[in-house]
């Protein structure tokens, strides 16, 4: 459906996206994830052709959308960031205006517009003027401006940004719904927004794809140890010699003193092994009363974090160490230098002496 | 471009500049209408139309150009417009057109000057409408620099600026010596008012307006790789 082979973006002093891969199939709902700036918008704009790639080539339902634009963005229906809205027209006359411009045949755009201002729930709104609707009517009107035309696909940059709890979720069943008939990609800062509505991920920082996976699998693969996090009482400062008493525990790390008196403690273990219940087994005969007992579940805003972490890391730190290990290996290069200056000169004094004495 | 043009020009009456632009031309229009006419006790429409061309595109041209893609811009709806599948040139004509209306619609309001004239004396209504169609290639020249000028900025301010700049500096021209009447649009609308079609000066103003159509349409196009 959505193919994005090698695509890269450059600006004078920076590269907004870098060399990025990826396929999305026929009905799929993908979610692109990433903090701030992390070239999201850039790849959308890309793939909806508002701006051109540097490099690479984007084919979206099988035409090339710089080669045929005009077909390419037939497929597409597109919510830019911000909602960007004529604000001067009615709800109708708005999406009416987008129908034209998507050049819907004019005995079916009444229709279609009817159909779907129901859909996204603004029939009681449509001859309202724009610029007087509240921001989740506005959301909702770029939605209808992106549907309308009825697009193979559907991109939606930040549907949710701004809105209250309700209409986040209003939004969000609309979303579900709409994947159930295109192929949807959104773009999300939120985490648990995109594990809820997308089938697969795309995690994207400083331009370059982290990982493309399901939600699950995501939260799997950064579950590396199985945590467990006891809260308990203990006056002779037993849990030290915990792990003598536990074979299967493979750590026990100290977290943080209670106000209560109570410690904090993280206990994890190797593999597959559940250790709630050998620990209120073992810990009542150690003189340990225990206040809380929970196992650690890794979610997806961890393997977000962890991920974001490590290549932010590698790209920040890199040059850096660069340089530090640059100027280090030539002042080492240079003491060698001297090094061997030193030795060749007392060599040749040595010869010299040598010379001398053999005379 | 239907699409495009329709909403344009409803856009211009949704908001006050249709009716400011129409207005305050109409009132350039009258009072030249008394001063060059009636004042004079003249029948002679031609004074009348040269001086509302001089004064008053001036103030009418910007503020129909000014907000054309500076708006669209500034509010992101550009990205609406050129995602969509309508072709870049089909875009800047669709509001170009809708501009060239604007101007229009008051030049069909202009004529009743003709009408009030014809109480006293029917001037020959051809070459009152010779003037008008001289107008109106000479609105179409300068709404198209005006289009250019709104196509490089997203502020509407500097583009109305640069619009007012490269129509008034004219005015200063003779004191440039020979040779840059080129750019004085006001030198291509000397024989218009006459009631005389002159070649020449048809195809300086339309050569005007393409050029800076097509600029309009190469930066349109360019920005795409450039943003």
């Amino acid at each position: 459906m959505i193919e994005i082979k090698n695509v890269t973006k450059k600006y004078p002093n920076i590269t907004a996206v870098d060399h990025i891969n990826f396929e999305v199939k026929d009905g799929e709902v993908v979610g692109f994830l990433g903090p701030n700036g992390a070239g999201k918008s850039t790849t959308m704009n890309m793939i909806t052709g508002f701006i051109e790639p540097t490099e690479g080539q984007i084919i979206v339902n099988g035409f090339d959308i710089a080669k045929k634009p005009k077909k390419a963005k037939k497929q597409i229906g597109y919510m830019p960031e911000g909602t960007p809205l004529y604000t001067e027209l009615t709800v109708k006359e708005f999406v009416n205006y987008m129908a034209e411009l998507k050049e819907v045949k004019a005995k079916q755009r009444k229709e279609m517009v009817k159909r779907i201002l129901s859909e996204v729930g603004l029939e009681n709104v449509q001859n309202k003027i724009i610029r007087n609707l509240s921001r989740g009517y506005k959301q909702r009107v770029s939605m209808a401006g992106a549907l309308v035309g009825d697009p193979a696909v559907i991109i939606l940059d930040e549907p949710t940004v701004g809105l209250d709890p309700k209409q986040i979720t209003e939004i969000r069943t609309l979303i579900k719904e709409l994947g159930k008939k295109h192929t949807v990609i959104l773009s999300s800062h939120i985490l648990s927004e995109v594990s809820q509505i997308c089938e697969r991920v795309v995690i994207i920082n400083h331009g370059k794809i982290v990982a493309i996976d399901t939600p699950e699998n995501l939260e799997n693969k950064t579950k590396e140890k199985n945590t467990i996090l006891v809260t308990v009482e203990d006056p002779k400062e037993n849990m030290k010699n915990l792990q003598e008493q536990v074979a299967e525990i493979s750590e026990v790390k100290f977290l943080k003193d209670n106000e209560d008196g109570t410690k904090q403690y993280a206990i994890s273990s190797s593999g597959e092994i559940d250790l709630r219940k050998k620990l209120f087994e073992v810990l009542p005969k150690q003189e340990i009363t225990i206040f809380e007992l929970k196992k650690s579940e890794s979610t997806l805003e961890d393997a977000f974090i962890k991920l974001i972490d490590t290549t932010s890391s590698q790209t920040v730190e890199e040059p850096v160490k660069d340089k530090a290990t640059i100027k280090a290996e030539k002042k080492e290069e240079k003491a060698k230098a001297k090094e061997e200056k030193a030795k060749e000169k007392q060599a040749k004094k040595e010869e010299n002496k040598k010379k001398g004495g053999d005379k | 471009m239907l699409a495009v043009f329709k909403k344009e020009l409803k856009s211009y009456f949704l908001s006050p500049i249709g009716y400011v632009a129409i207005g305050l031309f109409l009132l350039v229009f009258s009072l030249f209408f008394y001063l060059t006419t009636i004042y004079q006790r003249a029948i002679d429409m031609g004074n009348l139309y040269f001086n509302t061309a001089r004064y008053g595109l001036l103030v009418i041209v910007p503020i129909i150009t000014m907000r054309m893609f500076a708006e669209e811009r500034k509010n992101g709806t550009e990205q609406l417009l050129l995602t969509s599948p309508k072709s870049i040139t089909g875009i800047v004509f669709g509001k170009l057109v809708a501009a060239i209306a604007l101007i229009a619609i008051t030049l069909i309001i202009s004529l009743m000057y003709y009408v009030i004239l014809c109480f006293f004396q029917a001037p020959n209504i051809v070459p009152v409408l010779v003037m008008i169609l001289g107008f109106l290639l000479l609105s179409i020249a300068a709404i198209s620099l005006g289009m250019f000028a709104s196509s490089i900025t997203e502020n509407q301010v500097i583009s109305a600026i640069i619009t007012i700049v490269f129509l008034v500096i004219p005015w200063f021209l003779p004191n440039f010596g020979e040779g840059f009447e080129i750019i004085d649009l006001m030198s291509s609308y000397q024989k218009f008012p006459a009631g005389v079609i002159s070649i020449q000066e048809v195809v300086r103003l339309v050569s005007f307006a393409a050029v800076f159509i097509l600029i309009t349409i190469m930066i349109m196009q360019r920005r795409k790789s450039v943003k």
